[in-house]
Formats: C-alpha cells, sequence, structure tokens
C-alpha cells in the first residue's frame, strides 16, 4: 500500500513539479500518519473486543462441558472411567432387609423407604448401602472412600467438597477397591486421589441433573436417620437378599405402609472386618 | 485514477480514494467491535436468558442453597418445637422458602444453569458491591458457606437439643442470623438483577424477612433471650 501510494505519489509530484516551477511537493506524511493511526486505533478496539468475546467463549465452553442442559443432557458420559448403569427408581425394601446389589459400592436399584440424609453430610462411620441408594435417588452425589486409604489431607480435601453443600454426602465404605469411588444415581466414577480433577466434574454433571435421577424435586432431609445413622453391613448378603429386579414398588403408594415385611433374619450388624464382594 | 494534482497541491484522487477507504474500514472495524461487545454478559441486554456468573444467575444459585439451609432449620423446629408460637414461624419460614427456592430453581433449568453453585465460590457476582465483606466466600471447613449459615456442629446442637424453651430460643437466634446474613443477598439482586421477575423476588425476600426478623426479635426478648452476637 504505502509503496504503491509512494510512487504514484512520486509520479504526481514529478507531473506537478513539471507543470510548475514550484520546489517539488513534499509527500503527505501528515495524512499518511492520520491514516495509519486511525486504522491501528480502529484495529486495536476490534481486537481488543474478539480477544474478550474469545476468550469469554473458551471459559464458557470449559463450563460447559460439564454443565447439562438441553443439549447436553449427561455430561458425565464424557468422563473417562465413568460407569452407567439404567435402574429403575422407587422400589423400597424394609430396614431388616438386605439388597444383592450388582455394583460395589451400589449406585441404584431398590432400596430402604428411609433415604439417607444428604444435605451436605459428612458420615464418619459406614452407613447402610441401602439407605445411601435411596439418597442418590434424591439426586444426590455420594462420595466413598476406603478408610484404610483416605486419610488426614486426602479426606479433608473430600470433606470441603461436602459437608454443607447441599445433596452431597461423604462416608467411609471398608473395603472399597480403589480409595474413592463417586456414585450418582446410574453412575459410578472410581478415582485414585482428592484431587482427581474428574470428582468435581462428575458433581458438575451429576448433582441434582433433571436427566438423570428418577425424583426431581425431592428433598435430602432426614433428620430422623441423622440422629441415628442405619449402619454398614460388611457380609455378604444372604440367599434372602432381595433381587435388583425386587422390591415393593411405592412409586404410587409411596409413604403408606403396605403389607408386612418378609422378617427373615436380620442383618447382623458389626465388624467392618470382612470386605464386601460384588 | 491517474488524474494529476491540482495546482493547490492538495492529494490526487488515489489518496482520496485511500484516505476514504481507510475511513470506511476502520468504521467497520469499530462496528463489528462494538457488534460483539453488545453481546457480552453483564451488558444491558435484556432479551437473552442471563448468562453464568450473572448476578440473576448467581443470585439464584445462593439463595436456593442459602434457603434450604433455613427451611432445614425450620424443620426441625417444625417436627420437635412444643410451642405453637413457634411451630407456626418455622412453618411459615419453610413453606414459604421451599416454595421460593422452586421458583429459582425453575428459573435455573430454564436457562440451562445448575441449580446450585458447584465453583466453591459463593457470592461473586456480588462482587462489583463496592462494600468490603460482601464479597465472595469459599467453603473452608467449619466455616459458614455464607453469611449468616449455621454450621454443621450448630445444626448438630439443634437436632440434639431437648424440646423446651432453650430449643426454642436456639432456633430463633440460629434463625435470626440466617435471615440477617442473606439479606444483603436480596438487597443487591433486588436492584441490579436484570430480569424483573427476579428483582420482585428478591425485593419481596428482603421486606419479608425483615418483617420476620422483627418478629424474630420479639420473640426472643419476650423469651428472656438476646440475638446471637
Amino acid at each position: 500500500m504505502t509503496s504503491g501510494k509512494k510512487t504514484k505519489a512520486t509520479r504526481n509530484s514529478v507531473a506537478a513539479a513539471r507543470s510548475s516551477v514550484v520546489a517539488s511537493k513534499p509527500k503527505p506524511w501528515g495524512t499518511i500518519i492520520a491514516v495509519i493511526a486511525v486504522l491501528g486505533l480502529a484495529g486495536g478496539v476490534f481486537g481488543y473486543a474478539y480477544s474478550q468475546i474469545h476468550a469469554n467463549n473458551v471459559k464458557e465452553a470449559a463450563l460447559a462441558k460439564w454443565k447439562p442442559s438441553d443439549t447436553n443432557k449427561d455430561p458425565s458420559t464424557q468422563l473417562a472411567g465413568i460407569v452407567t448403569k439404567e435402574y429403575k427408581g422407587s422400589r423400597h425394601v424394609e430396614a431388616t432387609q438386605r439388597v444383592a446389589y450388582d455394583q460395589t459400592p451400589a449406585f441404584g436399584g431398590p432400596h430402604d423407604a428411609q433415604w439417607a440424609d444428604c444435605t451436605g453430610v459428612v458420615y464418619d462411620k459406614a452407613v447402610r448401602t441401602e439407605n445411601m441408594v435411596h439418597g442418590l435417588e434424591h439426586g444426590a452425589v455420594w462420595i466413598a472412600y476406603n478408610p484404610d486409604q483416605v486419610k488426614d489431607d486426602a479426606l479433608a480435601k473430600l470433606k470441603v467438597k461436602v459437608e454443607g453443600i447441599p445433596y452431597m454426602m461423604l462416608s467411609p465404605f471398608p473395603g472399597l477397591d480403589k480409595p474413592i469411588s463417586l456414585q450418582s444415581w446410574g453412575h459410578q466414577l472410581k478415582v485414585e486421589k482428592a484431587d482427581d480433577e474428574r470428582i468435581d466434574q462428575f458433581v458438575s454433571s451429576l448433582l441434582r441433573n433433571p436427566n438423570t435421577y428418577p425424583e426431581v424435586g425431592a428433598s435430602c432431609e432426614n433428620t430422623a436417620f441423622l440422629s441415628n445413622p442405619a449402619p454398614f453391613v460388611a457380609e455378604k448378603p444372604g440367599a434372602d437378599a432381595v433381587p435388583m429386579d425386587g422390591g415393593k414398588d411405592d412409586s404410587q403408594t409411596e409413604g403408606q405402609q403396605g403389607q408386612q415385611p418378609n422378617m427373615s433374619t436380620p442383618p447382623a450388624s458389626g465388624s467392618a472386618s470382612t470386605p464386601p464382594s460384588s | 485514477m491517474t488524474a494529476p494534482a491540482d495546482e493547490t497541491g492538495r492529494p490526487s484522487g488515489v489518496a482520496r480514494v485511500l484516505v476514504i477507504g481507510a475511513a470506511v474500514l476502520a468504521v467497520l472495524l469499530l462496528g463489528a467491535a462494538v457488534g460483539l461487545l453488545v453481546k457480552l454478559p453483564g451488558s444491558t441486554s435484556t432479551s437473552a436468558a442471563p448468562a453464568s456468573g450473572s448476578v440473576d444467575v448467581g443470585f439464584c444459585q445462593d439463595m436456593s442453597q442459602h434457603h434450604l439451609q433455613g427451611i432445614q432449620m425450620a424443620n426441625i423446629a417444625r417436627d420437635r418445637s412444643t410451642d405453637t408460637e413457634v411451630r407456626q414461624l418455622a412453618f411459615d419460614i419453610a413453606s414459604t422458602q421451599l416454595e421460593q427456592v422452586g421458583r429459582m430453581k425453575g428459573w435455573l433449568m430454564m436457562w440451562n444453569e445448575h441449580e446450585q453453585n458447584i465453583s466453591g465460590v459463593y457470592m461473586s457476582w456480588m462482587n462489583d458491591s463496592g462494600v468490603h465483606g460482601h464479597g465472595a466466600t469459599t467453603p473452608e471447613a467449619g466455616k459458614p458457606l455464607m453469611p449468616g449459615m449455621a454450621v454443621t456442629d450448630e445444626l448438630t446442637k439443634l437436632r440434639t437439643m431437648p424440646a423446651g424453651r432453650d430449643f426454642d430460643v436456639y432456633f430463633l437466634q440460629l434463625m435470626l442470623r440466617h435471615h440477617m446474613g442473606g439479606s444483603p443477598m436480596a438487597e443487591y439482586a433486588s436492584t441490579r438483577a436484570s430480569q424483573p421477575f427476579v428483582r420482585t423476588l428478591a425485593d419481596n425476600m428482603l421486606k419479608s424477612q425483615a418483617s420476620e426478623t422483627e418478629l424474630m426479635k420479639d420473640y426472643l426478648a419476650k423469651r428472656g433471650a438476646a440475638p446471637l452476637p
């Protein structure tokens, strides 16, 4: 641009010099500088706006990746190592019954009519799985950890993610095959370390995600349970355990007591020495 | 195009075309920049859903969470208090706040936003308030997540206290502090949210909770107790 202008300007000034006796006219530096300055300013403003928008879009995209939406209903499917299963909700068992869960820790299936309180609760002692699963049905995320492997700083990191945060619960799970296991209804992810970034991504994707849990709007409050949590049962469920497709369907009659439950052998509560097996 | 410069020494036609071209380009660039900038979150555009991090989204997420604890405490009092007056107040708080939470979560769902804050940083949407101490809060073990909120030990104490005058007083103290702690959020959103219905709800919370705050102060005085320090 400048060179073309220059040659033309030179030609013009030569012509001007020929047509008059006045000394050759100086090049219009003022105009050139003004034009460049205006263009530079405009380019700068545009560049600034563009970079702001771009940075914002990148940030939004990073957040949106793990945010459930109309177009991204279950972001957790992008997580490395995620395990998903379809489970039917609202199938209940009695406080004395066990469920023969197909996963350890379980993340769906029949469960106790009492949900484990999931109002950002840190359970110091291991809790009965049949109650925890009901919490998942209400949209909670349950972080289970192996108490032999996760202690001190790592445990403190997990507690900060849970304590007081609605729809979160944390509990030890004796014999867990990985240090940490995250459960949401129909979803599980096992990780080695408390600072694994997939923990927050799992929570972002699944905590109260209306597309992935059965009872949208259900409460996590259960003060009776919180005052006296049902203890974890380490023994493997017996032959009388409720199968995964069993349980009483309470989807129409939740809150009403139906027929007497099968009062078979109550589970032995006690030592958590034997790891549960799946 | 090749016309010679005129005798007065003004730039040639070519130069004029170049200058005009540059001016047009500059105007187009500036226009494009303005076009980009008016779509930035926090701009005055009200047609689209509020963006993540906006006052509307932040208020609905954080106030829902703040409310949920209020509901939790009120439900404990509703279940356990032996005092009709306290049980009535607890029912009023729990049912009103649960209904408000439902509204806010419904809006968040429409906006494709999380129904609660999962960033771990609360109230960052209030940052331009210029009021020190109302800025973002981050979870810390043993500290309330947001102003006025009870910590786990306080909730456990409330849950396990025997029913009676002391229980009622402790509930009123916790709930009074909870109401007062939440009011700066409602105040901020009542004037700065972009959606009129969010401003209306925030304003309503501010006013109704202010009168409940006075009521709880009276109830405490009646029972010979003072608010928490």
